[in-house]
Order: structure tokens, then sequence, then C-alpha cells
């Protein structure tokens, strides 16, 4: 009987390995197939952004500001600008702290 | 029964006693399943060898990959700010090469090429292939044309991995950044003292400056350079608390995308390179060193000042006649006398002078990012070099630690290293200078640039605190003092808590007599022409434009305002 149980043991370790075996070989596909797929996005968003980097430059939106938008972009004063502090889904709005001698 | 019967019998029973012969039967058989078991056993050992195997062998899959990734000489990590905006970004190319002898039938690929290049020259082409020689047929090809060359399949067509280094600010960093040569080594700025971390680093490098904020102080320095004609300048905008600069330009820069080989001195980075007498600015230290040394007070008032002395023969005069021979210490400052400076030298003595200069870092070598950092000249001290030095003459230093030093004054006396490079180690800060010497020093800057005798203000911008000092020193060439100038003013903002040090240089300035002035003290006054090409009309001016540019960015981005 034990020894039957011993060839049983061994007969279902192969299995197990055999089955462990092909699921780890799928899961390595679908990582690597993960991989790539990240890779490639990782690349676009790199590129996307190079691209949004460059576009958004000082120098490239004070251009567009000429081309398009001559006289509607004015600079804003400073003292007008206000604070939105975020505080348990209360918005608060506070003042400039501004030094005043 | 007979005999014979019986003889048979025995027979039988020899023929039960070899019984034994079939008990060694069985033995047989559990040999054979020992044999099944051993064979099954080798099966799951081979298994198991196996299994371990492919264990191991992701393992290294996984470490190859990355030691790829290090070691190839064609991976260069990204530099951004501190804002994680790309100031330089390297794009992997191909570049598609033609061996002509793996070519096994020309015309074939030549048809081929012309299909996909239609473009080219192909005489120049067939020349090249006849001459035997790998050439580089296209370099910098787009995926869709380097997947329809790979399709052709032919041997002879032979793709290379290239490595495009853009530099998508331009000018802006130029001197920060540096340049690399044609195999991918640093050659100046952090891509030569990064080089090792930008080849093998996984991550992109996160500096400390701010490309808008850069930007901004640049393009005021260019107009400025313009009006005064300068033949170069240099600012530096610096987190008093931390070191961390904000900003690092020097003009004339250049665009890194070029390569070009730079070969003029002009293009020197005079902003830490560049050494420089910068005069009256080391008053400022002289001050300090006194407070420091608890010597005088702001107050403390100094009788009989002489409108000239001599020191070794060479005279030593005020800038300004109507400077009152009685002066308080504060107003020495303020006014940038010459003679009381060096009467507060004096009091201060040679040693503890000279010490409290190496403990704010002006006189020797500066440890910084980048590799391009000028050496102070060194300075002989006896009296007389104690009292020019006292008014900062003779004495030279870099623009970077300048800022540095006035950094280490205005922030409590804590010691701070200038950088570049982000980096999140909270070490415990070193306190080299007493707790009185910022407080005392502060409101003398701030009077600098809001009083009438102050020489500074035209940088009085309204919100801002702004307070510093001016340096107008003549410029040393080949020994001599010639009537070139260096214009300076390293400002702090806001006084009353500082937070920001900029300081800023004009190389050689001349006056504009273009040039409207605003006045900034209330009257709403405006003055036109530069009348003395002074730091005062130059170098000021120059940063009290550039604070109301870059001080909202500053005052919304960078400042705790609540």
């Amino acid at each position: 009987m034990k020894k039957i149980s011993i060839i049983f043991l061994i007969l279902f370790l192969i299995l197990f390995t055999a089955l462990i075996k092909n699921s780890t070989k799928r899961i390595n596909d679908e990582i690597f197939s993960a991989e790539e797929n990240i890779r490639s996005l990782k690349k676009d968003f790199e590129t996307i952004k190079l691209e949004h980097d460059y576009l958004s430059s000082a120098d490239k939106l004070l251009e567009f500001q000429r081309l398009y938008f001559d006289d509607e972009l004015v600079q804003k004063n400073i003292q007008n600008f206000k604070i939105i502090l975020e505080n348990n889904d209360n918005l608060k709005i506070k003042k400039f702290s501004f030094i005043n001698e | 029964m007979n005999k014979d019967d019986l003889r048979i019998i025995i027979e039988n029973q020899e023929s039960d006693f070899s019984y034994q012969k079939s008990k060694s039967h069985l033995n047989i058989t559990f040999n054979r399943i020992s044999f099944i078991f051993f064979a099954f056993f080798i099966v799951f050992l081979i298994y198991s060898i196996h299994l371990i195997h492919l264990g191991s062998r992701e393992v290294k899959i996984f470490d190859s990959k990355n030691i790829n990734q290090i070691t190839n000489k064609l991976y260069r990590a990204d530099i951004v700010d501190r804002n994680q905006k790309y100031l330089v970004k390297t794009i992997n190319s191909i570049d598609i090469g033609i061996s002509p002898s793996k070519i096994i039938e020309e015309k074939k690929l030549l048809f081929n090429l012309r299909y996909i290049f239609p473009d080219k020259d192909y005489k120049e082409v067939k020349n090249r292939i006849k001459k035997g020689k790998f050439f580089y047929f296209e370099k910098k090809v787009s995926e869709e044309n380097y997947e329809k060359l790979m399709k052709l399949g032919d041997k002879s067509i032979e793709p290379r991995d290239n490595l495009i280094r853009i530099y998508p600010q331009k000018n802006l960093f130029s001197h920060i950044i540096g340049q690399i040569d044609d195999d991918n080594n640093g050659i100046s700025g952090l891509e030569k003292s990064l080089d090792d971390e930008l080849k093998n680093s996984q991550v992109s490098i996160e500096l400390t400056v701010d490309k808008d904020i850069q930007y901004l102080i640049r393009s005021e320095l260019v107009r400025f350079n313009d009006i005064f004609n300068t033949k170069g300048s240099a600012a530096i905008l610096m987190d008093v608390r931390n070191g961390e600069i904000l900003s690092l330009i020097s003009l004339p820069d250049f665009d890194p995308n070029k390569r070009a080989q730079i070969t003029d001195k002009n293009f020197i980075n005079r902003v830490t390179k560049g050494v420089y007498e910068f005069g009256s600015v080391f008053k400022t230290f002289t001050l300090a060193a006194a407070f420091d040394e608890n010597i005088i007070e702001p107050l403390t008032e100094l009788t009989d000042l002489p409108k000239s002395l001599t020191c070794a023969g060479f005279p030593i005069r005020e800038y300004d006649n109507k400077i009152p021979s009685n002066l308080t210490a504060e107003q020495i400052l303020i006014r940038s006398g010459n003679i009381g400076s060096v009467r507060i030298g004096q009091k201060v003595g040679e040693e503890k002078f000279q010490l409290f200069l190496s403990k704010i870092g002006v006189l020797d070598k500066i440890d910084f990012d980048i590799e391009e950092v000028g050496k102070p000249i060194e300075f002989n001290w006896g009296k007389c070099p104690l009292a020019t030095a006292s008014f900062g003459h003779g004495i030279t230093t870099t623009l970077l630690q300048l800022a540095k030093a006035y950094s280490i004054i205005v922030n409590g006396g804590y010691n701070i290293h200038p950088k570049l490079i982000k980096n999140n180690d909270l070490k415990k800060r070193e306190k080299i200078l007493n707790d009185d010497v910022s407080k005392k020093i502060l409101p003398i800057l701030r009077k600098i640039v809001t009083t009438k005798e102050g020489t500074a203000s035209l940088a009085n911008v309204k919100g801002y605190e702004i307070g510093g000092k001016t340096g107008t020193a003549q410029k040393s060439i080949a020994g001599n003092y010639s009537k070139k100038k260096i214009n300076s003013f390293v400002s702090v903002f806001p006084t009353s808590e500082p937070k920001f040090v900029l300081a800023l240089m004009l190389d050689e300035p001349k006056t504009n007599k273009d040039y409207i002035y605003h006045y900034r003290d209330g009257s709403n006054m405006k003055y036109k022409g530069t009348p003395f090409n002074t730091a005062g009309w130059t170098a000021v001016e120059v940063v009290g434009q550039i604070i109301e540019k870059i001080g909202p960015i500053l005052a919304t981005k960078y400042s705790e305002v609540y």
C-alpha cells in the first residue's frame, strides 16, 4: 500500500509539475506581452510629453499669444490672486498674503 | 503401490521442493516495480531539474535585461527640471547601412530601395557599393521605413542603433546641461559631471531649476544686454534655506542641439567659472564679520573718517565725496563708504576677516555639481590687502560663491551647499555664524533699496521686500585696472523672512541715452538716459525688472502663503 501511494505521489508530482510549468509559461507570456505594451505606451507617453513640454514652453506660449490672443491675455495683478483651500470637502477661499511695509 | 510409483511421488515431492524457484520469481516481480519506480523517479528528477533550470533562467533573463540596458552605451537618462519638464530627452533612432559584400542581386536591391526612398541619389549609392566598403545609406529612418526595409529581407541592409539627444529648451540651460560628443560622452556641464550616472540611471535626473523662471530671467538679461551693450552677463537665483538653484544663466549662451565646438572664451560660464572682482558687494561681508565677532553694532558711530587714505603708496578714496565724516556702521554700508569699510575691516582684524570669508566660502574653490568652476585668485593678506579687501578691491570670487555667501549671511548663519541636482536628503544644517548677523544685516540691506542714500532704489519692487548691495568694480586686464567695469547687485527677498538670493552681474555695461527709468520711490517720476555705467543704474534696474516678472511665480509656487 505504501509503495502504491509513493507511486501515486510521484505521478501526482509529475502531473503537478507539468501543470505548473504550463501555467507559468502562460503567465510568462502574459507578463511579456504586458511589458511590451507598457514599453510601447511609455514610449508614446514620453514622446507626447516632450511635444507638450516644447509647445507649452514660455517661448512658445508667448509666440502663440502674439499670434492668436494679441490683446486678450493681460497680466494679472498678484494682489487679485486668491488661494483655494480644500478641507474635508469644504472649499475655503483665502486672500493672498501680501507684504505691506 | 509399487516401488516405481513411490519414486514418482518422490519426484513430485522434489517438484514441490522447487517451490523455492517460484518464490525467486516473485522477487523478480518486486525488482520490476523498483525499476519502474526508479524510472519514474528519474523522470521526476529530470522534470524537477528542468523546472529549477526554468526558474533560474527567468532570473537570468531579467538580470541580463537590466545589464543590457545599464551597460548599453546607447543609453543616456533624461534630465528634467523641478516640475518634471524635459530639459534633455534621449530618443533612440536607427541608421541604415549597406554592406556591399553581402549583396546578392544589386539591381533588385536598388529597385527596392528606390521604391522606399525615391529621393535618394542612386548614382552615388551605386558608386559607394562599387567601393565595396560598408556605408550608411540613410540615417535616423522612420519606423515605417524601417519596417519596409526589414521586410525586404536583404542581408546587405544592416540596421545600426543610434542615440539622439534632444534639448527642447534650446539655449536656456546650455551652461548647466553642457554638451556631449559624437560618442555620447559628456564634454561639459552636467552631461560631463554626471556622465556615468546618466549612462546607468534608470530614471530621469531631476534638477532644482525651474524652466519658466529661467526663461524669464534670461529674456530680461538678453534685453538688457542690448540696452547696456554688455560683453556678457550672468544671474543666479538661489533658495537661501537649502542652496537649491532655481535659475543659473550666463550670456552669451549656445544651443546644445547644434553640437558646435565652442572655443570663444566669451562663452565662459560667468556664474561658476568666471572669477571677478565684484567691488562693494564685499562691504556686506566686512560688516557681517564685525557683527559675527560682536565688535560693532549697526548704530555704532565711526567718527572723523577721512576723505582718502594712502596704503602702500596707493590712494583709497570715497566714491562719493559728499559722504559725511561721521557715520554709523549701517550708514557706511547704505552709502557704500570705502573709508568706513576699511575702518570696520581694521577693527575686525586680518585673521578674523580671513577666517570669516573662508567660513562663508568666498576664498576657496567651491565644490559644485558641474566641473566648470573657477578658483578665486589667491589673496596675499597683509595690512594694505586687508584695507582693500574690506571694500572689495583686489579680492576675487565667482558669482556662485557670492550668492552662497549672501545666503549664509541672511539665512540665520546656516551653511549651505549650492546644488543643481534635486535630492531630498535632509541633513542637519550646520550653524556657522551668530544668530545676530542676519538680524542686524537684513534691515540694512533693505535700507539700501528703500532710502534715498541707498544705491539700489530702482530695485524697490512693491510687495517683495527686496534688500541688497551693489558693486561696481574696475576690470583688471593683464594686471592693470581698466576703465571697463563689472557691475553687480546681490539682492535678497523678502528681507523679513529671506527665501531667495538673486545675484546678477553685467560685464562691461555702457550707458544708454535712450533708456527710460521708472522710479520706484512712489513719485512716478521718469528719467531718460543712463547717467553712469555703475551698478545702481544698470544691475539694479535689471534685478528690479527681473523680480517684477518672476515674483508672482515665486510667490505662488515656492512660498508658504498661509
